[in-house]
């Protein structure tokens, strides 16, 4: 009796402890299912035969066998899927690589020197943040157009980098905020200047705040749509969310669903990529100085 | 080779309008360690600062091993410095921590090899070379960034309060340990601390500063029997020196409160009623028998550790004085003591502050930039 007594406790808070354990997880794969139904359901619509992609999405799995059809007949529309796709591909990863470094020396500079008007300059950039980019976008336009960068990718990206910075300037001065001044000084001491100080020393220690910085530009980049539809005008050169626009109007009256399933899946998966490579920095950075 | 290491000509710092170390000339002598030393806001940081090349000097010159190093980076000084704040590099391995000066120097890859061991032999850390800072304790921190000093083979070695986030009794190690390493490598080694324990135990030289002015230099022994002045005397020595007031009766004589104290003072400057300020230390009041006492108090409370006891007492006048009590015969609060003690130990200061001379004994006259000031 005397044994029985405390394996009989033992059992119960055994049994006590499944429960949770088994409500806890169910919690979390209910939610899961919730954020992965609308990938699994677009990824498997794609893959349906020519003929049934061209019916309303339901059900959404390939009933007659798994065909890349869609893919096809995504890569008729525009100037082809894969040009497309890598316009997008340019103008995102151009955005981030500009909107990183710039925002990188900004965030130093704002946080290590002392200059005249320091903070009042750094207000102004923060105060672009309120004005809404629509109600400039016509000014945008004469601005490209005098420098001859209209209809050019490169025009497109520089109009994302400059919408971009205030954020991510912000963003990285606070990440330079939180780095200890003695670090930067042991690091001249110990001989790194200017250039090197930065890559060596202060890269590392301000990176989950770069790659906050770098996932917003790529995502905002690469599914900006009004300004990419303003600012290009031919159709080779067109990014991704406006080939979209195209195939989702459909033809002659007719939505490919197929193709708009597949044009989905395509842009989907470059975002997926960034954010796994980049959630774990991404999540301290967003994290950085909430406590302390 | 020169016997002095580090020379400050007028050493002037500003920030914007405000002066914060105004004028100061040292010489450190080769191989001596010594300490800076005040209150906090003294501007003993700011001086190591701009030694080490952190902090832009506004006025004067600063000489390291005979080279003027005033415009130099602080790479280029022949210095390394450890920081409070330990400023290990946190995305490097302890080995890369130690070896990242040398990396930027361009030291061959069997030198960085030879000198990080070295170091890391001196300092027993060679178990942790593959470890991240992040992954060390406090105490092993320090070491780390005492090592990557070391590694830099350094003219001079400067220490910001190095062991002020170290927890007490590891302090008293890593401070035994600094003075083994200052015994060992015998460089020079500046010293910034505001504690006087470790500015007591550690120097061969002390400065003390205050409002960024050199207030006295000397040895520890000569700060603290002969300080040049009432902050000084009160700054080093723990419980502080009594400092009381005390009128010029003449003829050697003062008067506190109601009681009269033959001095040795000349006194020849001196006229009846005028104000100076009568220095004991704890340990120098003896209580004694009722009859030999020269001043009265009266226990307000007492610190009992053992081996000593603190008495802090109130005198008749309502002056406080602190006392050391060695003997085990009990005191209770309210009691009223009678003290008495050895005319040599006595100091005395003018109303200015500074040192008074005695008849029959050499003072070390205040440095030519201390300042006066009111007790």
């Amino acid at each position: 009796m005397n044994t029985a007594k405390p394996s009989l406790s033992k059992q119960r808070r055994a049994r006590k402890t499944f429960r949770a354990d088994s409500a806890y997880h169910a919690t979390g794969i209910a939610i899961c299912l919730f954020f992965l139904a609308p990938f699994v359901i677009t990824f498997l619509a794609s893959f349906r035969h020519g003929t049934e992609a061209r019916l309303p999405p339901l059900p959404p799995w390939p009933t007659s066998g798994i065909s890349i059809d869609s893919y096809l007949s995504l890569d008729t529309f525009g100037a082809g899927i894969w040009q497309h796709t890598i316009n997008s591909l340019l103008v995102s990863i151009a955005t981030v690589v500009l909107t990183v470094a710039v925002s990188l020396l900004a965030g130093y500079g704002f946080s290590r020197y002392r200059f005249p008007l320091k903070n009042v300059l750094f207000v102004l950039i923060i105060a672009t943040l309120m004005i809404p980019f629509q109600s400039i976008l016509t000014p945008l336009f004469i601005i490209l157009a005098k420098l001859g960068l209209n209809n050019s990718l490169l025009g497109l990206t520089l109009v994302y980098v400059t919408l971009q910075l205030p954020f991510s300037v912000f963003m990285m001065r606070n990440a330079f905020d939180a780095v200890p001044k003695e670090i930067e000084e042991a690091a001249r001491i110990d001989g790194a200047r200017d250039l090197k100080l930065l890559v060596r020393v202060l890269l590392p220690l301000v990176l989950p705040g770069v790659a906050t910085v770098a996932i917003f530009a790529f995502l905002n980049a690469w599914n900006e749509f009004l300004a990419a539809l303003i600012l290009l005008s031919s159709n080779e050169k067109y990014t991704l969310p406006v080939l979209m626009m195209a195939v989702r109007a459909g033809r002659l009256g007719a939505v490919n669903w197929g193709a708009v399933q597949a044009g989905v899946a395509v842009m989907t998966i470059p975002c997926l990529i960034v954010f796994l490579l980049l959630q774990r920095y991404y999540m301290r950075g967003l994290m950085a100085g909430a406590v302390k | 080779m020169t016997d002095t290491s580090v020379v400050l000509t007028d050493i002037r710092k500003s920030f914007g309008n405000l002066e914060v170390i105004h004028g100061i000339d040292l010489k450190i002598t080769e191989g001596s360690f010594v300490v800076f030393v005040g209150p906090s806001g003294c501007g003993k940081s700011t001086l190591l600062r701009m030694i080490a090349g952190l902090e832009e000097v506004t006025d004067g010159e600063i000489e390291i091993k005979g080279r003027n190093v005033t415009d130099l980076d602080p790479s280029d000084r022949g210095i390394a410095m450890v920081f409070q704040s330990y400023a290990l590099y946190p995305h490097m391995s302890v080995r890369e921590n130690l070896a990242f000066g040398l990396k930027m120097a361009h030291t061959d890859d069997a030198e960085i090899e030879r000198r990080v061991k070295a170091a890391s032999a001196i300092l027993k850390i060679d178990p942790l070379l593959d470890r991240r800072p992040g992954q060390l304790s406090g105490g092993q921190r320090q070491r780390v960034a005492i090592g990557r000093a070391i590694v830099r083979k350094p003219d001079v070695f400067l220490f910001d309060e190095p062991l002020s986030n170290l927890d007490a009794e590891l302090r008293v190690s890593m401070r035994i340990e600094i003075a083994r390493l200052h015994r060992e490598l015998g460089n020079t080694m500046i010293y910034v601390t505001h504690d006087q324990t470790e500015a007591m135990t550690l120097a061969d030289m002390i400065v003390v500063l205050r409002d960024g002015r050199v207030e006295q230099t000397g040895s520890p022994r000569e700060i603290y029997e002969n300080p040049a002045n009432t902050f000084v005397a009160g700054f080093i020595g723990s419980p502080r020196m009594n400092l009381l007031n005390a009128e010029w009766v003449g003829d050697g004589t003062i008067r506190i409160g109601k009681s009269r104290i033959a001095t040795q003072i000349d006194g020849k400057r001196m006229a009846p009623g005028d104000r100076l300020t009568l220095g004991i230390r704890p340990e120098h009041m003896n209580v004694v028998a009722d009859s030999e006492g020269t001043l009265r108090a009266k226990v307000d409370f007492y610190e009992y550790l053992g081996g000593t006891q603190f008495l802090y007492c109130q005198l008749e006048d309502g002056q406080a004085v602190t006392a050391e009590y060695r003997s085990s015969v009990p005191v209770q609060a309210g009691d009223i003591l009678q003290f008495r003690w050895k005319t040599d130990d006595l100091r005395f200061f003018d109303a200015a502050g500074l040192r008074l001379r005695l008849l029959d004994e050499r003072i070390v006259q205040a440095p030519a930039n201390s300042r006066s000031h009111q007790p």
